[in-house]
């Protein structure tokens, strides 16, 4: 974990159930100074949310995964008052996205992309708490 | 008088049903003898079969099915059902005076005397070939959705399972490109290359997407209210780095606003593409891109400086599958098909010509708001 100056403040969570995707997103953004969990579906990561002591600052999610894709977890965060606030990004590999359903999700971006594409929607969520706090 | 009354009254009652079956319209309405030949013909008969009364009493019912139905002993099946059930029902196709096929509801009745002996049939039939054709297009409709919806299923499906790798494979490539940037020129290059490669296997995917989805029905858009330069210097600013390495030079001529509702993605998925021809086809010389408004229209113009199309290609680059035709030069030629596409999608269109000082003009043609 990165501390100091490099921090990032709280860290960001990324939802995808491919393991590649994970590690990648979680190497670009660490190499960079943020502090990153992961979870392989929408139920983990809702059950992670629910064991944290403090929610993550930006969540970076991904549509298409078992068990619990993309767009149920943004429904669950929508109805738990305290998962509604954070800030998400949508990152989906699909062709179609559904945009009626994203209407809690600030960003939308496809894959594959750039790590300055990954760090600025980061920074672009970070910002938009900031204000908003 | 007391005994001719009520047998006037019957002959009455039967001439006045008689009428009423001669001027039904909706139906064919006839008797049949015991051996099916028809023995009288209403006005739907007439309608709905085609023959005049002369020309069809005293014929076999067989006459009103399809040869078919005819050799397989239809005919006498349902009449013989009929004697055996007091009824027979059934829907088919029946034969027209003109050879025209109907689809039939067909029910035949049978007649007895008192002691049980055959007297003949009634038949009476309704066309129903426009409630079969209204049911077929319904049926149809709900085919093409399926269509739809199994096609979206599977461009999602593939459009994921190509992506995702891809994306790791692409972030991969990025930070080790970024580890040795500063240490070793040579790995570094090596690294941009394949980057480089993964960003054309991305395009490839999404143009291999967009194919299997226009083959499959119109694209659909995304409009929103837009100005066409921004979409320009979108796209000039993605190519910068290959117009340097292709040794070009892009000049861009706005002149003035040009608003549309467009799908912006696509506007600039079209102009990617021009640009990417341009760099390609005639690398070394300056690409002019020129924004101007016909009446109505928007009008965006890539030229480059190289050597032009062949002439027999000029008509054919935005088809399917086709590309200019040195064969060395790589890639589907699925861009132009595309980029047509979604030209017509928008209301608009796109051509290219010659220029006669030399090189190729790709036009894209928006209709403006």
């Amino acid at each position: 974990m990165t501390v100091g100056s490099l921090s990032r403040t709280s860290p960001v969570l990324i939802v995808d159930d491919d393991i590649d995707v994970r590690e990648s997103f979680s190497d670009a953004l660490e190499s960079r100074g943020f502090t990153v969990l992961t979870a392989s579906n929408g139920e983990l990561a809702l059950v992670l949310l629910r064991t944290l002591p403090s929610p993550p600052g930006v969540i970076l999610l991904d549509l298409m995964m078992p068990v619990m894709d993309g767009y149920h977890f943004l429904e669950a965060c929508r109805k738990d008052p305290a998962l509604a606030e954070i800030p998400v990004a949508v990152i989906s590999a699909g062709h179609a996205v559904d945009q009626s359903r994203l209407t809690n999700a600030s960003l939308v971006l496809r894959k594959p992309l750039r790590a300055e594409a990954l760090v600025g929607a980061v920074l672009e969520l970070q910002s938009q708490t900031r204000r908003a706090g | 008088v007391t005994e001719v009354a009520p047998r006037a009254r019957a002959l009455l009652a039967e001439e006045q049903f008689r009428m009423l079956v001669e001027s039904v319209r909706d139906y064919a309405i006839f008797l049949l003898d015991p051996r099916g030949h028809v023995q009288s013909w209403n006005e739907g008969a007439r309608a709905i079969k085609g023959y005049e009364p002369e020309e069809i009493i005293g014929r076999h019912i067989s006459v009103f099915y399809t040869p078919e139905a005819r050799d397989a002993g239809r005919p006498q099946e349902l009449l013989q059902l009929a004697v055996e059930q007091g009824r027979a029902e059934e829907e088919g196709w029946r034969v027209r005076r003109d050879g025209t096929r109907f689809w039939a509801d067909v029910v035949i009745t049978s007649a007895h005397d008192a002691s049980g002996q055959l007297l003949g049939f009634t038949k009476v039939t309704r066309d129903l070939t426009d409630r079969r054709k209204m049911e077929e297009e319904r049926l149809r409709l709900v085919q093409a959705d399926e269509a739809v919806r199994l096609r979206d299923e599977f461009l999602s499906i593939a459009s994921h399972e190509l992506k995702t790798p891809l994306t790791a494979l692409q972030l991969q490539l990025q930070m080790a490109h970024d580890s040795v940037q500063l240490i070793d020129d040579r790995q570094a290059m090596r690294l941009a290359k394949a980057m480089r490669a993964g960003d054309r296997l991305a395009d490839l995917i999404e143009a291999l997407l967009d194919v299997s989805r226009i083959a499959t029905g119109k694209l659909t858009l995304n409009l929103e209210e837009m100005e066409l330069a921004d979409a320009v210097h979108e796209v000039a600013d993605r190519v910068r780095d290959g117009v340097v390495r292709a040794g070009s030079e892009l000049r861009i001529n706005p002149n003035g606003m040009l608003r549309g509702r467009w799908d912006r993605l696509r506007v600039e998925q079209v102009m990617m593409n021009f640009l990417s021809n341009a760099l390609k086809y005639a690398p070394g010389t300056p690409i002019e891109v020129t924004l101007s408004r016909d009446d109505k229209t928007a009008v965006v113009e890539v030229r480059d400086h190289g050597p032009g199309l062949p002439p027999e290609d000029l008509d054919r680059v935005f088809g399917r599958f086709e590309r200019a035709s040195d064969p060395g030069l790589g890639g589907l030629g699925l861009g132009l098909y595309i980029t047509r596409q979604i030209a017509e999608a928008h209301g608009g269109s796109v051509t290219v010509r010659n220029e006669t000082s030399g090189g190729a003009c790709f036009t894209l043609r928006l209709p403006l708001l």
